[in-house]
């Protein structure tokens, strides 16, 4: 195994050449700009990475990652082998699959990085929505969907599909989910195909007509016995995961999710949320996955970005992003092999997080999320 | 020597024919590119299977449908609000009470103005929350108030928002002073407020209104941020949707969004096809039959007190937010305010912004002034085409343009981008007042000797200063607004206001959206406190522009 890695690593540019390289880079980091917490934490990340090692981090606040994909494009197709604008991006899934199969991702560089013998591989970091990563992108956060409800109005939340159905006809007009495709929407309806398939395992495997058939027939028979009891009954959806924070703080809406099981924490230390809000998971577990840095072929600063990725992953940068009080997202690391005072960042407790062990649930394969999108929208998307 | 003055009257001089090949070279410099790019843009939508897709898409008709209702009533209800205000109010002190508080009016960002109008009007919004202690609710009452399904409250928002815009323009169109000679003869001659408007201004000004009217239409029908946040949502508005086809990844999509941004240019076609005839109309109205009305006594009520009223409460609301702390529905008052987010306000994306903005400005006013006054005017339509189109094309051909020199990513490269945009709206908004100028006063001037040049510095410009200066304003606000432009020419480093904005929106804190908007807002009002404020001040020695 050492074997094969050393040879791996001698195939590749050694790490202390790398460094030397790195420095004077400019890396600009393409990643969602939404949150005010993860922008704060590249923030101190790319400090610590230009004091350090001399590499100037800039990060691109983008709002939807399917226009990087196209910006790749357009550059690759445009001639610009190696002086694209993007350096470094942060992305999953669907976005991974559509760039790796295009080959618009350098690579294979992610296991390579000094800092990978600290990864947790017990954890879903090599398969990223079903799909072998092969290196080609670096694992840098762990999500979970949880769900988030006021305990002044909702003592005893759902906890199933089927649940979830009874409380939406209890509570007519006051539950619904950002309309897919959204992120956090289509995550949604993911985590009620996991539970109402009839045969969740063909869910890992790429999608074809009659899996899909039979898989979905449940969740479609659901729906439209939820949908009228929805929101606005289903003919509206909020925009957002986070414009479903702010129906649930001023009492529109009696459930909201997220996918970090730490932001209803802060949700409440910003006054976004009132004191009394807390998360909870579903019985049989909730979906989650794995989200990633990769470097674009075409980008100008590889050597840089790949210092920065090794920093992002290293055991410090991790205990700081898993910090309640930072980001709360937790950490893709072995926490048996870091060292005590950072472990105890990464276990931090605040009121509002997610206080109970839920059962985590592997996505399915990437080809179903576009496959769920086109007949989403083809039955609901105009009502 | 008459060959000479013929010359100089006629402008065939040599000295004109430089200038005219002037006047092409910037009006290229900014639009030469595009043609390529725009053929880049559009070449996915000559394709059977794009229209195929676009015509199989269930989403399509409906947001067809709320897009046409947003658009079409967003743009009568503006222009019907901005008459109702100057019939009302012009020539009275009311009439320069509103002007002074246009420029702050105008610059509220359509964005932020719809945050704004989404917290007085939503379910959980200012209004309810007054009504709450009176209707007994506890929890936001389950009404649509807003992203209806066709499009009523965004339609609403639209003619809020540019019923100041076109009060502004009739506004420069109104201070040209034969108007107001024409008003007081006709109210001299018996003629009531209401006669003299019908039949001596309308139309007068209608005509002269046609291209900002069209300008509203065509920023209904191609608005995104202000669709996402009160418009519907499922499916969202023609312009939203479009804007996500082109952002797809996949090609087949791409192409349905390039097809379907044709069909959008087809629906401002006959929308300017209709508009021709409806102006056409209201000039052969009746003639006065000589009867004279009576001027009704002054009424109280004007129907610019509830526009001010929801547009100040619109600030209000913004500036609020950015100072709340706890807000839950139904408090109607934040349970403490503080300066936490204000603290750690980013000012960069600030000031990124001012050096676009001035920048372009700086450059756009001399290419569209050498333009009027030497360029060939009958291609004017033709440089109209980008308040037509939407945004998303063109930003995209441009980037493709920029690609290929090797000049995106820079602050030069926005800068051109912007000028796109910034050209078009600087002359749309001063081709009339150019128009309308007296010609003799040139004729005087070439007469006396003066060249056509320094006859244009010293005599035709400083006269229209006001016009220009408004015209720069509007140039200033436009590129201030630019969002897709500056995401691609600027390769989504440059961050300006307006970017932020819209990033922080895909988040969810009230607080640090308001503040941004807020510093939004600021730009522009400045600009056009400044395009208010200067002509007068630069003008206080010349008896007849004050």
């Amino acid at each position: 195994m050492l074997a094969l890695w050393l040879s791996h690593a001698n195939a590749q540019t050694p790490w202390p050449q790398l460094e030397s390289q790195a420095r004077g880079q400019t890396v600009y980091f393409n990643a969602w700009g939404g949150s005010e917490l993860s922008n704060a934490y590249i923030a101190w990340a790319a400090a610590i990475v230009q004091q350090r090692y001399g590499v100037v981090v800039r990060h691109v606040k983008i709002t939807d990652p399917a226009e990087m994909v196209k910006r790749i494009q357009t550059e690759v197709a445009a001639g610009r082998q190696d002086d694209g604008s993007i350096d470094l991006l942060w992305l999953n899934g669907e976005i991974f699959k559509q760039l790796k199969q295009a080959h618009l991702l350098f690579g294979p560089w992610a296991e390579q990085l000094p800092n990978w013998q600290y990864i947790d591989l017990t954890k879903p970091v090599r398969q990223d929505f079903s799909i072998a990563t092969e290196g080609f992108e670096a694992p840098w956060g762990f999500a979970q969907l949880t769900f988030m409800a006021n305990r002044a109005v909702t003592p005893i939340p759902p906890r199933s599909a089927a649940e979830l159905l009874q409380f939406a006809a209890l509570n007519s007009g006051r539950v619904s989910y950002p309309k897919p495709p959204e992120f956090h929407g289509l995550t949604f309806i993911k985590q009620l195909l996991l539970e109402l398939a009839p045969n969740p395992d063909v869910l890992q495997r790429p999608v074809n007509d009659a899996t899909f058939q039979a898989a979905t027939q449940p969740l479609w028979a659901y729906l439209d016995r939820l949908h009228p009891l929805l929101w606005r009954k289903g003919k509206a959806f909020p925009v957002s995961a986070a414009e479903m924070h702010r129906m649930l703080g001023d009492g529109e809406l009696k459930l909201s999710f997220s996918f970090n099981p730490n932001e209803g924490a802060y949700l409440i230390s910003s006054k976004q949320l009132p004191r009394t809000a807390y998360s909870f998971g579903f019985n049989q577990g909730t979906i989650g996955n794995v989200h990633f840095v990769a470097i674009p072929v075409n980008a100008p600063a590889k050597a840089g970005a790949q210092v920065f990725a090794n920093f992002l992953i290293s055991p410090e940068a991790q205990a700081k992003k898993a910090d309640l009080a930072v980001w709360g997202d937790s950490s893709v690391l072995d926490q048996q092999r870091i060292a005590a005072a950072l472990r105890a960042l990464m276990n931090k407790k605040a009121a509002g997080a997610l206080a109970e062990p839920v059962i985590l649930r592997a996505e399915p394969h990437a080809s179903w999320v576009h496959a769920l999108e086109v007949e989403w929208l083809r039955r609901y998307g105009t009502r | 020597m008459v060959t000479t003055l013929r010359y100089a009257l006629t402008g065939r001089g040599r000295e004109n024919q430089y200038a005219v090949w002037l006047a092409l070279a910037g009006v290229v410099v900014v639009f030469g590119p595009l043609l390529l790019g725009l053929f880049w843009a559009f070449l996915p939508a000559f394709s059977r299977s794009a229209w195929s897709d676009l015509w199989a898409d269930p989403e399509w008709p409906l947001a067809l449908g709320s897009t046409l209702i947003s658009t079409i009533l967003g743009s009568a209800l503006a222009l019907v609000f901005a008459l109702l205000m100057a019939v009302q109010c012009y020539g009275g002190a009311a009439w320069s009470r509103l002007q002074r508080q246009l420029p702050l009016l105008l610059s509220v960002p359509h964005a932020a103005f719809a945050v704004g109008l989404l917290f007085l009007l939503a379910p959980s919004g200012w209004l309810m929350r007054l009504l709450a202690p009176f209707a007994g609710w506890v929890l936001p009452p389950a009404w649509v108030t807003v992203q209806d399904p066709w499009g009523l409250s965004l339609a609403f928002a639209l003619a809020l928002k540019e019923c100041w815009f076109l009060l502004w323009v009739l506004a420069a169109i109104l201070a040209e002073h034969t108007i107001l000679q024409q008003m007081t003869i006709a109210q001299t001659m018996g003629y009531s407020r209401l006669q003299a408007w019908r039949h001596i201004l309308l139309p007068q000004l209608l005509p002269r209104l046609a291209w900002p009217m069209l300008a509203v239409f065509a920023y209904g029908l191609s608005v995104v941020d202000m669709a996402v946040i009160l418009g519907p949502s499922n499916p969202a508005t023609m312009a939203v949707l479009i804007w996500h086809w082109l952002s797809d990844p996949h090609p087949l999509i791409q192409a349905k969004g390039s097809a379907a941004t044709l069909v959008m240019g087809g629906l401002l076609l006959s929308m300017m096809v209709l508009l021709k005839w409806g102006w056409w109309a209201c000039r052969v109205g009746p003639y006065p039959k000589g009867v004279r009305q009576q001027t009704k006594a002054k009424r109280a009520w004007h129907c610019s007190t509830p526009l001010l009223a929801i547009s100040y409460a619109v600030l209000a609301g913004l500036l609020l937010w950015s100072m709340a702390e706890a807000w839950f529905f139904p408090a109607i008052w934040p349970e403490a305010l503080s300066l936490r987010v204000w603290a750690n306000t980013d000012f960069t994306p600030f000031f990124n912004s001012l050096y676009v903005a001035s920048a372009a400005v700086l450059l756009a006013l001399p290419i569209t002034l050498i333009w009027l006054e030497w360029g060939p005017q009958r291609f004017n339509t033709w440089l109209y085409l980008p308040l037509i189109i939407p945004a998303m094309p063109l930003a995209a051909g441009q980037y493709a343009v920029l690609l290929k020199m090797g000049l995106a990513n820079s602050y030069s490269s926005v800068i051109w981008s912007h000028l796109l945009w910034v050209v078009p709206y600087i002359l749309l908004t001063l081709t009339g007042p150019y128009r309308a100028y007296d010609q003799r006063f040139m004729v005087m001037a070439q007469a006396l000797g003066k060249g056509r040049i320094k006859a244009c510095l010293t005599v035709k410009w400083p006269m229209l200063m006001r016009p220009i200066f408004a015209a720069m304003a509007i140039g200033f606000s436009v590129s201030i607004a630019q969002y897709l432009p500056t995401l691609f020419a600027g390769g989504g480093r440059i961050v300006t206001a307006t970017t932020e904005a819209v990033a922080l929106s895909a988040g969810g804190n009230r607080r640090i959206l308001a503040a941004q908007a807020l510093l939004q807002v600021m730009l522009p009002l400045g600009a056009f406190i400044l395009a208010a404020g200067l002509p007068r001040w630069l003008s206080r020695h010349r008896q007849g522009l004050k």
